[in-house]
């Protein structure tokens, strides 16, 4: 079976061992943390640290890390680029009618960094949790299970998604190219893609509606849970830990902790 | 509720003056529907495509049409609860429902979770449910799995998952539609037994299927819809005896000692009962001789060499050995199929024909030329592959631009020539909506688009079509049949992937049989049928005419070799 590069993945780790809700928080403290740090520095070790987590304490197979990169870095790459070349200021760089300057540098590493932290955090959230456990404990915080359901359901169809768009890729690659502009073609790709993408996906989304309200969802405002919701130590340290680790960090970017 | 308790005289389910038109169609799906459906009962139903048999499914649990919409005229009662005046969700403790493809219907990650998850929204008590959700999983074999995530599971084990889900919520109806249209011979098998095991218990079932053999001596009663209508309701042997000829021409998929008997009857030839078991038409025929002679060839074509693979490996990933060295050549003008097991390696092995993949290790040569020196696009004008999907190819907005769209693919673009040949392809599909959307075709329509959309450009030399009668009639399949035997004729080789034991021995010269990344057989259908240890390995199943074959032989009737057809069959059979 290939592997999703969107979805849970069956691991014995340390982050899949802590509880929904502590990650949850955890995923916030560090969201946190990339928007309070101010220096390159500060966000440079902020990703290797979640690189690291994600490899060791994650168990996140480097195939998948690799494979999802383009999300992670891609994205974040091009949104840096274009502060780089945006942000007005004195030229250290100029690509035809493009400059960058050096105040874009930074904004752009800036903004680079802050994608970077916040997709890959996500998405070791993403790799590790359970996201039943996620859903009951968002109910536990009072919210409707119906409610906290959509969020399970939104990141069910993500790698739904993604085989959808692996074999519509597939079958249009055999079908050749009409249009003599590989842009050309490339585009018409593109619009397809999501055509067929779209009507496919409603059409699952709608078998999964009517599957899951025939069981029952949705019956009574409440329902009953056979695994009770837990709180871990081990959720509950990550969180403590990198708020100290975090604390320590922008101290650290304000020369008030020397190491 | 207005509607009384049920007692136990009355029936499960009452149909009564049923018309049903969905959302924004014109013409309805379910047309004046009377029926009932005894406690306790198993209930088949049956019918062409489109016939209305889903829609009478999703009409039991309310789906239709509190969900889809649509307008319901006349009464629907299902466990002594109108249906019009139910919520789907107060219907779930009456109907457990299990789709064609359950893999939509799973709301969680784990096995265990998933069972539980329908108890849960009923607000069943945690200690009942966790009990139930065991006794559920060890019912389907499952349990030794309650902890693995639902996409790591098998075909197979997915129905089994998505039948223990139903079971777990001890439903008064379980309504199963297709549950094994896209499971290997063996599984589909297993699964049956399952089904059967439930009758044997006094559940009460409604199964659609086109997998009739196992269950026509089983089931209590038969209802066979055409466009909307009930044709019949009875016993499957009332309902064979008086609409069998009907059943035929309405492309119903029927046993194939049924289909014998119903063909004998035709002829005249024939005038006792029709037989719905291997056993009972064995003793039916047993009168009959068979005459020597009336059999297709099974002669392996040795023409010119398309593809060679020695040794052929691949992997998705370092762990993943889908193939392990597998060798064959594939030669001009052969048709052959790719059989075996869910995950044995088959839709593999077409991608690395296609060049969707290239090969891991081994040696895989298309048309003289190294697999990994080719380019898909390239690789497009002479292999043709026809997904189970045929709307992942489409790429236009109206049939006739997608065939103009393969035209242009291969460099075909005068718009005279263009006309032409699209206009040509067209007629020969039998399909007349040219402006019509590729994805508004009917199912059979859309097949055949999928395999115009790839030969139109008439340059492919090896057509690859994956399971051809995945969701379709008896009768599209023969028209999407006489299309590739047509193609087939014109020199185009054909190599199939199929679960069909009946497609392989009616249409096919050679069969590959993949087991577990391996190949473990080559040869002709009557050989590998002659081979219980690989049809075995290989999870497949002889076909019912085979079964039929081997219990006249082993009564001292002298049956040649070859009659893998219920034409043939007949058409050999003298009184």
């Amino acid at each position: 079976m290939n592997e999703h590069t969107l979805a849970y993945l069956d691991q014995d780790s340390l982050f899949h061992r802590a509880d929904a809700l502590s990650k949850l928080l955890w995923v916030v403290v560090v969201i946190v943390l990339a928007f309070q740090t101010t220096t390159m520095e500060a966000r440079g070790i902020l990703l290797a640290a979640l690189l690291v987590i994600a490899l060791l304490f994650a168990r996140v197979p480097l195939s998948v890390i690799l494979k999802a990169s383009p999300l992670i870095f891609g994205v974040a790459l091009l949104l840096g680029l274009f502060h780089f070349f945006v942000t007005p200021g004195e030229p250290i760089f100029t690509f035809g009618p493009l400059h960058g300057s050096q105040e874009g540098l930074v904004k752009g590493a800036g903004y680079f960094f802050r994608l970077a932290i916040m997709v890959l955090v996500s998405f070791i959230f993403i790799w590790t949790t359970n996201i039943r456990e996620l859903m009951v404990g968002l109910t536990k915080l009072g919210i409707p299970y119906r409610y906290a359901f959509a969020i399970f359901t939104a990141l069910r169809f993500l790698p739904i998604i993604q085989q959808e768009v692996d074999a519509v890729q597939a079958a249009h690659a055999i079908r050749g190219r009409a249009a003599r502009s590989p842009w050309a073609h490339r585009f018409r790709l593109w619009q397809r893609y999501l055509f067929t993408v779209i009507v496919n996906g409603l059409r699952k989304a709608e078998n999964t509606a009517l599957a899951i309200e025939s069981r029952g969802f949705g019956a009574y405002p409440t329902r009953t849970y056979v695994k009770p919701y837990r709180l871990t130590f081990v959720g509950v340290l990550i969180v403590v830990a990198f708020i100290a680790a975090g604390a320590g960090l922008i101290l650290w970017e304000k020369g008030l902790l020397v190491l | 509720m207005t509607t009384p308790p049920p007692t136990s005289a009355e029936p499960l389910v009452r149909l009564s003056g049923v018309t049903y038109k969905h959302y924004g169609k014109t013409t309805p799906s379910l047309v004046d529907v009377n029926l009932s459906i005894q406690r306790g009962s198993f209930t088949l139903l049956v019918g062409p495509s489109g016939s209305g048999k889903s829609t009478l499914c999703m009409l039991l649990n309310g789906i239709v049409p509190h969900i889809l919409g649509g307008k319901l005229e006349g009464k629907v009662v299902v466990d002594g609860q109108d249906v019009s005046a139910s919520k789907v969700q107060d219907l779930a403790h009456s109907v457990g429902m299990l789709f064609q493809d359950p893999e939509w219907m799973f709301a969680t990650l784990q096995v265990e979770d998933e069972v539980a998850f329908g108890p849960e929204n009923l607000r069943q008590d945690p200690d009942k449910i966790a009990e139930q959700v065991t006794r559920s999983l060890e019912y389907v074999g499952l349990n030794g799995l309650r902890k693995n995530l639902v996409w790591a599971l098998s075909g197979g084990q997915i129905q089994k998952l998505g039948l223990a889900s139903v079971l777990a919520m001890q439903p008064a109806l379980i309504v199963l539609d297709e549950p094994t249209a896209n499971l290997d011979p063996a599984t589909t098998h297993a699964v049956h037994q399952l089904i059967l095991r439930l009758r044997d218990e006094g559940k009460s079932i409604v199964l659609v299927t086109k997998d009739l053999d196992e269950f026509m001596a089983q089931a209590d009663d038969l209802i066979l819809l055409d466009k909307g209508r009930v044709v019949a309701q009875g016993t499957p042997r009332e309902v064979i005896e008086r609409h069998g000829a009907e059943m035929l021409d309405l492309g119903v998929w029927l046993p194939e000692p049924t289909e014998v008997g119903l063909r004998l009857k035709q002829r005249g030839l024939f005038d006792g009962q029709v037989p719905i078991t291997v056993s009972e038409a064995a003793d039916a025929f047993g009168g009959f001789n068979f005459l020597e002679g009336r059999t297709r060839p099974e002669v392996p074509t040795r023409g010119e060499v398309l593809v060679r693979a020695e040794n052929l490996r691949f992997g998705y990933n370092k762990k993943s050995r889908a193939l392990r060295g597998v060798s064959f050549e594939i030669r001009q003008g052969e048709i052959a199929a790719i059989v075996g097991q869910n995950g044995a390696g088959k839709s593999t092995l077409s991608k690395l024909l296609v060049g969707l993949l290239k090969p891991t290790g081994g040696d895989l040569t298309l048309f003289g030329r190294k697999a990994r020196q080719w380019t898909v696009q390239d690789l497009a004008n002479d292999i043709a592959l026809v997904f189970q999907n045929p709307e992942h190819q489409f790429l236009t907005d109206t049939v006739k631009e997608e065939l103009e769209y393969s035209l242009l693919a291969q460099g075909i673009d005068d718009p005279d020539e263009v006309h032409k040949r699209v206009q040509a392809m067209l007629k020969r599909l039998e399909i007349s909506e040219s402006e019509g959307h590729p994805f508004a075709l009917s199912a059979g329509a859309k097949r055949r688009l999928g395999v115009a959309t790839m030969l139109v450009g008439g340059r492919a030399r090896l057509l690859i079509v994956d399971e051809p009668t995945y969701g379709q009639d008896k009768r599209l399949t023969e028209s999407l049949m006489e299309l590739i035997n047509t193609l087939r004729k014109e020199g185009i080789t054909v190599l199939m992937i199929t679960h069909d034991m009946r497609l392989v021995d009616a249409h096919i010269d050679r069969a590959i049989v993949m087991a577990d990344g391996e190949k473990v057989f080559d040869g002709t259908p009557s050989q590998l049928f002659s081979s219980p240890e690989v049809v075995e390995r290989a999870s497949l199943r002889p076909t019912a005419l085979r079964r039929l074959t081997d219990e006249l032989r082993a009564r001292g009737k002298s049956v040649p070799h070859g009659l893998n057809t219920v034409e043939a069959f007949v058409e050999a059979m003298t009184p």
